[in-house]
């Protein structure tokens, strides 16, 4: 049977006095989809970042596919997957140039087609060759959405995967999110509400004072497949 | 080396779309040229040291800020984590970085030689083809240089000012031989007797070249 994808051991991370996580007990298997809840500052963002190797755990440990994320190796870094508050899009390219580059980062067999099927994914087949500086908050979401799960990554970590999009963005999204969770990839993604994804079963987790604690898991999807929001709505 | 081309590549296609490299450093070039050229008066103008002296100085200038600007993309909507995530190595992404730098720089440099000749009342022969090779070797030394030291500044609040700060006085050794030895190919000396010279700035070349690919994993890490 194989490990968890993410398995944390007693994670903490400070930044001088002030205590972002503590004792992050967290363990994720392939398949699995889990949102994390918090208000801001609550150290979602950075759990995330410690996961893809981005920072380092100030104590305890942090595990992707059995690895310590402090020295990932590039044959597990190309099977994460981060989309982060920052888009990592240069403004200067074009949408499809941006996806081209990326896809030869992570030496996929055809850049080009690869670049056009994600941007018609994503909804922005139109817009492909108009520079990224010229796109909305939310085009630039979902292009950096396509960005991160470009080589269909085996990890995928989502920073508020829905802050800015409108409501087809919204859609669009979540049905990559359901995509990725049905063909066995582990998603991550942090969020201010629970969202609605039609079809999967997603685990709720929620970062208080730096810690972290499992709210609800299948009993909270609704007959239709709906995930009820647990903010109490 | 796919990870190394489509760096690079990214990297010429941002700067051929702006330009804002290319023409910033040929118009710093010029500007240092024009100053020296005043502050040195009618007398030393036909200088051959003087010409070296001032082309130097214009390369620093151009190399500082084409280094800055090297990387200044990748921390625009914090490109540089993308690259960091991807499986690209990062001594790869340092070549690439490097490259890039050097490319810039060597534009500047064919500028500078021009407006060097133009302004110092120098001519166009055989003494231009021996200025090349030690051109090439300072391009290689400071953008070695100045691109592991801009991975460092770039992360610092004002890291614009630390550059020069930390790189002029590293460079030292290496400008004062590429001054040297320009000013003995300006003046058509042959190569052998620049040995010396050529021999600190490749040796400038190789530790900074070296230092760089081994230490850039650990400079932009913590990105």
């Amino acid at each position: 049977m194989p490990g968890p994808v993410v398995e944390t051991r007693s994670l903490a991370k400070t930044y001088g006095p002030a205590v972002v996580l503590r004792e992050v007990q967290l363990r994720l298997l392939a398949g699995a989809g889990a949102f994390i809840i918090g208000g801001n500052g609550a150290g979602k963002s950075t759990l995330l970042r410690i996961l893809a190797g981005l920072e380092a755990p100030s104590d305890g440990q942090a595990l992707v596919f059995g690895q310590d994320t402090r020295r990932l190796a590039a044959r597990y870094r190309r099977r994460i997957g981060l989309m982060a508050h920052q888009s990592f899009l240069y403004p200067n390219l074009t949408a499809r140039e941006n996806l081209e580059f990326y896809a030869e980062l992570y030496s996929l067999a055809d850049p080009r087609a690869c670049a056009h099927q994600w941007l018609g994914r994503v909804g922005l087949a139109e817009v492909a060759d108009a520079r990224v500086r010229a796109f909305s908050r939310g085009m630039e979401q979902r292009l950096s959405v396509a960005r991160a799960m470009l080589a269909e990554p085996a990890l995928l970590l989502l920073d508020e995967p829905f802050a800015s999009l409108d409501h087809d963005g919204a859609e669009i999204v979540a049905a990559l999110i359901r995509g990725a969770v049905e063909r066995g990839a582990c998603v991550l993604a942090t969020t201010h509400g629970i969202p609605e994804i039609d079809g999967v079963e997603l685990a709720v987790f929620e970062i208080s004072r730096g810690r972290l604690m499992q709210h609800a898991h299948k009993e909270e999807v609704r007959r239709g497949g709906r995930i009820r929001s647990l903010l109490g709505r | 080396m796919s990870g190394f081309t489509a760096v690079l590549r990214k990297d010429l296609r941002l700067e051929l779309r702006s330009g804002e490299s290319t023409l910033a450093l040929l118009a710093l070039s010029m500007l240092v040229l024009v100053v020296l050229v005043f502050a040195l008066g009618a007398a030393r103008v036909r200088s051959v040291d003087a010409a070296a002296g001032a082309l130097w100085v214009a390369m620093v200038f151009a190399g500082m800020l084409g280094a800055n600007r090297a990387l200044l993309a990748e921390r625009d909507n914090g490109a540089i984590r993308g690259l960091l995530l991807s499986p690209l190595d990062p001594s790869t992404l340092y070549a690439a970085k490097l490259c890039a730098a050097l490319i810039f720089m060597a534009v500047a440099e064919v500028g500078a030689v021009i407006l060097m000749v133009l302004f110092f009342n120098l001519d166009f022969d055989a003494s231009m083809a021996r200025l090349a090779p030690i051109l090439v070797l300072g391009a290689i030394g400071f953008s070695a240089l100045a691109t592991l030291l801009s991975a460092i500044t770039g992360r610092t609040r004002g890291g614009d000012m630390l550059l020069p700060i930390l790189a002029v006085p590293i460079f030292v050794p290496a400008l004062i031989a590429g001054v040297k030895a320009s000013a003995a190919a300006l003046a058509g000396a042959p190569f052998e007797s620049m040995g010396d010279w050529l021999k600190i700035m490749i040796a400038f070349d190789v530790l900074f070249v070296t230092a760089g690919y081994l230490l850039f994993e650990h400079v932009v890490g913590g990105e």
